[in-house]
């Protein structure tokens, strides 16, 4: 089903796109589209802990596998993704970002 | 009425998973791992546009795994550490210029990746030694 919904950003893997303490209007179990950001569960680390759900950007199909999504950092010098821990399957995109709701920024609790 | 009124906020992580501000060789591994799967699939790939961007991406990941070698080598391991560990200069030496361009930086060579990774896991022995005491 697909609805919409608010998330609030933390950290900088994403930045100059999105800042700390950002809002974002999403759409709950959208399709992903090429280019925009999405809402992403990655993959466990190496220890087996999972990691939190993450905003990246989706640059396009696997070329490997077109069935999976390859998600990126906008800020290269911080963050984990595809380049890391590999495409994504449709199942673990759980939204789609529309549009940064402008508004003060708060600080992450 | 505002939006955050009506949904529940979500937060997103858009961070890190190493602690800033702290030394860890597991920075430069975590670099060199990306640089070592962005070859393996770029080499997987008849796409030219995701080869070009492959070549963009590694150049700019090697170029972070020399960085964090640099600022350990610089600003972490001490004389002391030198003296104990003689090796060490040759180490990051050798490290980076896996990482530059007769490297990982400047080659779509998979074993040039492995023998940068090994190169890092000798520093980062060296380095939780080191936090032994």
């Amino acid at each position: 089903m697909i609805r919409p919904g608010l998330a609030r950003v933390v950290g900088t893997s994403m930045e100059p796109t999105l800042r700390e303490g950002d809002l974002l209007l999403v759409l709950w179990g959208a399709r992903p589209r090429v280019d925009s950001m999405a809402i992403v569960r990655l993959p466990r680390d190496e220890h087996g802990a999972p990691r939190p759900v993450s905003v990246k950007r989706v640059t396009g199909v696997d070329p490997v596998d077109p069935g999976r999504w390859w998600v990126e950092r906008d800020n290269p010098r911080v963050g984990v993704d595809s380049w890391l821990v590999g495409s994504l399957p449709r199942s673990a995109v759980l939204a789609r970002v529309l549009l940064r709701i402008p508004c003060r920024r708060a600080p992450s609790t | 009425m505002r939006l955050r009124d009506i949904f529940q906020i979500t937060e997103v992580s858009a961070h890190c998973d190493l602690p800033c501000g702290v030394y860890d060789p597991a920075q430069a591994r975590i670099e060199a791992e990306s640089v070592k799967m962005i070859i393996q699939k770029a080499n997987q790939s008849d796409d030219p546009d995701f080869r070009t961007r492959a070549i963009v991406i590694k150049e700019e990941r090697s170029e972070l795994v020399k960085h964090h070698l640099w600022v350990l080598w610089t600003d972490y391991f001490k004389p002391p550490h030198f003296e104990k560990y003689p090796q060490l200069h040759v180490l990051v030496n050798e490290a980076t210029k896996l990482a530059g361009a007769a490297g990982t930086k400047g080659e779509f060579d998979e074993a040039k990746a492995d023998e940068l990774l090994a190169k890092i896991a000798e520093i980062d022995k060296i380095f939780w030694e080191t936090k032994q005491g």
